[in-house]
């Protein structure tokens, strides 16, 4: 589904990888019947290869990729760095429920709570920066934990809430590092698209997910 | 006796020194299952290793230099590098250390059992409610309960602290008058499974007086 960040992480590692792909968008609001037997969840992103063979959850069809294809490995192959990139991803993993109930909240009651959390996870992630002293989470070039992150802070470009990175400047500088990558750079969210999706999905419309089209 | 049979190590505890060269540590807990994750891979591929008890109630100070909030397990080798959280720890040792390979080689599989893992945590987090089904003990619940109930015998204690909901719902299917009519004792189920062990045919009727 063109919004959902979670599907973002695995067309990321798709386009950084340079891997031939086709997309299927599913209506998340309206799921083909279908669909459940691809994943017993409904959820995306699933992977279907030429085998059959289906992977689901995100971080699992990224990782699966990054093995599965050859090119540039998005993981590194020391297993301490790679235990790192995990340990990092286990940190990031309060950020997405937050800043989904944040955007639920924001026309309605008060969300200041909710800033402050979000306050609190953006400065555990700047800990990593500044302790590790490089541009990116996995080091001094775009790895697969940036991408596997990056669609939720796409999300604070998009809807303009940029402010909310002011107390944390290395976080900021690796947005705008994250900018100019291509894979980034060419995926990237319409702002106007995404906000126009945002409001029908807010309200369980069940054409939030073709908005644009 | 496992080599984990120390006791632990709590506030006023004076920290440990480096990990020597050649051996990799693992703080840990004896009943926790999460640390157990990573005493079967440490067992299973023959990976010569210590083992320190935290007393979880009563963490050392020196154990937050270690993991921020003072969670086992944690893995430290003799470059003091630090890995946590189970399933990544686990994954390491498969990752670092040779011998036989835990994970499968083929990254399809690798996947699947992964989503598994998954799957596993979905039951655990499947709850909203104090019970499976709801507000109320039904059929899911009692489907479970077995399983738990005998997990329930070796002492979960402090190792729910990752899965809250989870020690809620024990605590709650022990007051439904169904499971407490049918709960097994635990001297008797112990005594029964050491015999069990032992194939020992003796042990089906253990604790019957008759």
């Amino acid at each position: 589904m063109r919004f959902c960040p979670f599907a973002k992480r695995t067309l990321l590692v798709l386009k950084a990888k340079g891997i031939g792909h086709e997309v299927i968008n599913i209506n998340l609001k309206n799921k083909p019947e279908w669909f459940f037997k691809k994943n017993p969840f409904g959820l995306v992103p699933v992977l279907e290869n030429s085998q059959g063979q289906v992977i689901y959850e995100s971080a699992i069809t990224c990782e699966y990729l990054d093995e599965a294809y050859p090119g540039k490995k998005l993981l590194p192959d020391d297993p301490y760095e790679k235990a790192c990139q995990k340990m990092v991803f286990e940190l990031f993993s309060k950020v997405p429920p937050l800043l989904l109930s944040f955007l639920r909240r924001q026309n309605k009651e008060d969300c200041s709570g909710v800033k402050e959390e979000l306050h609190k996870e953006f400065s555990k992630l700047e800990e990593v920066l500044t302790n590790k002293k490089t541009t990116f989470f996995g080091g001094s070039s775009l790895s697969m934990i940036d991408y596997l992150i990056w669609p939720w802070f796409e999300w604070l470009i998009t809807l303009e809430l940029n402010e909310y990175v002011d107390h944390t400047p290395n976080l900021k500088l690796w947005m705008e590092a994250m900018m100019k990558d291509p894979a980034v750079s060419s995926l990237f969210i319409d702002p106007k698209a995404f906000r126009g999706f945002l409001d029908l999905y807010l309200q369980n419309n069940l054409e939030a997910c073709d908005y644009g089209l | 006796m496992t080599d984990d049979a120390t006791r632990t190590l709590g506030k006023g505890s004076a920290p440990p020194g480096p990990v020597p060269e050649g051996l990799i540590r693992l703080y840990s807990m004896r009943f926790c299952p999460y640390a157990h994750r990573t005493r079967l891979v440490l067992q299973a591929k023959g990976i010569r290793h210590e083992v320190i008890n935290i007393n979880l109630r009563n963490k050392p100070e020196w154990y937050f230099t270690k993991h921020p909030f003072g969670h086992i397990p944690v893995l430290e080798n003799s470059k003091g590098q630090l890995i946590y959280e189970s399933v990544i720890a686990c994954e390491y040792l498969d990752d670092a250390y040779p011998g036989r390979k835990l994970y499968p080689y083929d990254c399809y599989e690798r996947a699947r059992q992964k989503m598994l893992l998954e799957l596993f945590y979905k039951i655990l987090g499947y709850q909203n409610t104090i019970f499976f089904g709801g507000d109320c003990i039904s059929m899911i619940d009692y489907l479970f309960w077995p399983w738990f109930e005998r997990l329930d015998v070796y002492g979960i204690a402090d190792c729910v602290n990752h899965t809250p909901a989870l020690r809620l719902w024990i605590a709650a299917m022990k007051q439904d008058p169904t499971v407490c009519a049918l709960l097994i004792d635990k001297n008797i189920f112990l005594g029964f499974l050491n015999l069990y062990f032992q194939n020992n045919p003796d042990a089906f009727d253990y604790g019957l007086s008759c």
